[in-house]
């Protein structure tokens, strides 16, 4: 029996379909979600918002005062449209690193750690 | 021939040789072993035997104040070899900015360059037995593994030697009295005398000169010592105590006519667990936790502020040590994974360390030995200790840390924590190297200095000092191959001045 190139095609369209549904709904279902804030379009930009938060949660303990909303604001026009990494290499050349749990780290990942511990 | 026990030498007996020398450690044998077979006839009196004696160690008994210190009768050893007898063979030479006089560091800088010393390290890197004088130039060859990548700054990789006795199957460092024995005795200027403890350097009348050391055993024998010139090689305490305890003539003591002698003491403050070492990429490289060989050299690397760093920054010196493996806690998990993400680095395999350090203490005149009214059981004043620390000191070496923290972030090949922030936190992690520095310190101005560049007290012209008590400004680097290597400088300037 032969089958027609058109009907494999259809079929693997058919299965990744069907498999990125499962996908999502197993993340609607089980994955971490967080409640939407103001600063979501930074947030995106941590692979891991746990461990971000828990770090952040260090900074906040050591810098009470620290105002989301001011920093927010400061973070997005230091990053601007630029991606992460290009961003806290150029920090890191700066010498713009800062303490958070006494680890020294570029300060825009302080920042975004500080954002999703007041998240 | 063969050494002489002084305890078999009759009360009363007079010496004259040509030069005495006062001890017998690293300074000490080093200066007989570069003045042999000269015309010079040496005598050298060293307090102790050939072996550990309780009694000869008491002698070093005495109190400390301030910051907590090593006591002082277990910081050095006191007899043939000295402290060589307990070194643990780590060698460096100082940096060229050691020597510098910096208007940031008061009381910095020697009367000379490092290039005075210069043409002395390959027979000093020989006497130590540390192999070919390789040091920061190992990271220019072949490792036995990759050096850690640091991004452009002001901390590079640096390298320490380290001495082995050639020819101890326990590769032990070198111990100069039980290494150098058999050299000492072929040597036919020298006497070599036991079991003698110099209590006194008597001045002329006209105090320009020591007329004669008073000699003394723990038996009981007194005799004296007439020599043309004198080398005092005690060590870096017992140098100081020597001439504020000889103070029959004046009161301050000799060549204390500026209230120097005693002053600017300083170690190497060893501060444990000073920070957190996080390598993304696996395993550090064992040379940085122990030991390994390249080149002909027993080697380990450290991490140190490069001069230029140090100028700009205004920040003496310092060698980190890559200490144990540990385990990181859930902040530091979470810091990593996410600082990791962040640069786009694979960290699955990420290993942590604690950071060591030696570092360098900033003159100061406050830590200094004193005489108490307690005596010794030959009848010498016993030392107070002041031991000071300053918050300046750690942060200066905070400044270090966070170059460091930053050179791996921008390499993407680590991370750092630093694990004190407080004095308590500082002090209570405290060790000290047994580097004894600074008390008789060198200076071409007798108001700011004991001895001048020859190593000669200012105002008295037959008597100099040999080790470490000279060093005007530390380093971080260890002592023993840079004293050996400015006493052979001193046995050259001494074979001018008999000639």
């Amino acid at each position: 029996m032969s089958v027609s190139r058109r009907t494999v095609v259809a079929g693997a369209v058919g299965l990744a379909a069907a498999a990125g549904a499962l996908a999502y709904e197993g993340w609607r279902l089980f994955g971490r979600h967080y409640p939407p804030t103001p600063y979501d379009d930074l947030l995106t930009l941590l692979s891991d918002r746990a461990a971000a938060r828990q770090l952040g949660a260090a900074f906040i303990s050591e810098h009470p005062n620290f105002n989301a909303a001011t920093a927010a604001r400061a973070l997005r026009q230091h990053i601007g449209k630029q991606p992460l990494q290009s961003a806290l290499a150029a920090e890191i050349a700066r010498s713009q690193v800062t303490e958070a749990g006494h680890w020294v780290l570029p300060q825009t990942l302080v920042g975004l750690c500080a954002l999703a511990a007041k998240a | 021939m063969d050494f002489i026990d002084a305890r078999q030498v009759p009360s009363g007996t007079q010496l004259a040789p040509d030069l005495a020398i006062v001890g017998g450690g690293a300074a000490g044998i080093t200066l007989a072993l570069a003045l042999a077979h000269t015309p010079i006839q040496m005598l050298l009196l060293e307090s102790g035997g050939l072996d550990f004696d309780a009694k000869t160690q008491a002698l070093y008994s005495g109190v400390e104040t301030g910051v907590r210190y090593i006591p002082l009768d277990v910081t050095r050893l006191r007899y043939l070899g000295g402290c060589t007898n307990h070194w643990g063979g780590w060698s460096r030479p100082l940096d060229k900015i050691d020597f510098e006089t910096r208007d940031w560091l008061p009381y910095s800088g020697w009367p000379f360059p490092r290039e005075e010393l210069e043409p002395y390290f390959p027979r000093a890197q020989s006497l130590i037995e540390a192999g070919p004088f390789l040091y920061d130039t190992l990271a220019h060859g072949e490792l036995p593994g990759a050096l850690l990548p640091l991004g452009p700054g002001g901390v590079y990789n640096s390298f320490f030697q380290f001495s082995q006795w050639r020819g101890n199957p326990q590769h032990l460092p070198t111990a100069f009295g039980h290494r150098y024995t058999d050299d000492l005795k072929r040597i036919p200027n020298l006497k070599l005398m036991l079991n003698a403890n110099v209590t006194g350097l008597q001045l002329a009348h006209d105090v320009r000169w020591v007329d004669r050391l008073d000699v003394a055993t723990l038996s009981g024998n007194k005799f004296t010592v007439r020599p043309r010139h004198i080398v005092v090689a005690c060590g870096g305490i017992e140098n100081a105590r020597l001439l504020l305890a000889s103070n029959d003539v004046i009161a301050a003591g000799v060549g204390n006519q500026n209230d120097l002698v005693g002053r600017f003491f300083a170690d190497h403050a060893i501060p444990r667990d000073t920070a957190t070492l996080v390598v993304f990429g696996g395993e550090i490289a064992g040379f940085y936790k122990a030991a390994e060989n390249a080149r002909g050299a027993h080697f380990r690397a450290t991490l140190s502020p490069t001069e230029t760093f140090r100028r700009t920054r205004q920040l003496t010196g310092a060698l980190i040590t890559v200490e144990q493996h540990i385990e990181l806690d859930e902040t530091g998990k979470a810091a990593v994974a996410t600082t990791s993400a962040a640069l786009g680095v694979d960290a699955s395999n990420a290993h942590a360390y604690s950071l060591g350090v030696g570092l360098e203490l900033a003159p100061d005149p406050e830590r200094r030995v004193t005489l108490t009214n307690e005596r010794d059981a030959l009848g010498l004043p016993r030392l107070k200790l002041n031991m000071t620390i300053s918050d300046d000191d750690f942060a200066r070496y905070r400044v270090t840390l966070i170059e460091l923290a930053r050179q791996l972030l921008a390499a993407k090949s680590g991370m750092l924590r630093l694990d004190r922030q407080t004095r308590a936190e500082w002090l209570s992690a405290m060790e000290w190297g047994n580097h004894h520095l600074g008390t008789t310190r060198m200076h071409d101005d007798p108001k700011q200095g004991v001895v001048d560049a020859n190593s000669q007290v200012h105002g008295l012209a037959n008597l100099f000092i040999a080790g470490s008590s000279v060093f005007p400004t530390y380093g971080a680097s260890n002592p023993t191959l840079n004293l050996v290597a400015l006493t052979l400088r001193l046995a050259d300037h001494l074979k001018g001045v008999f000639r």
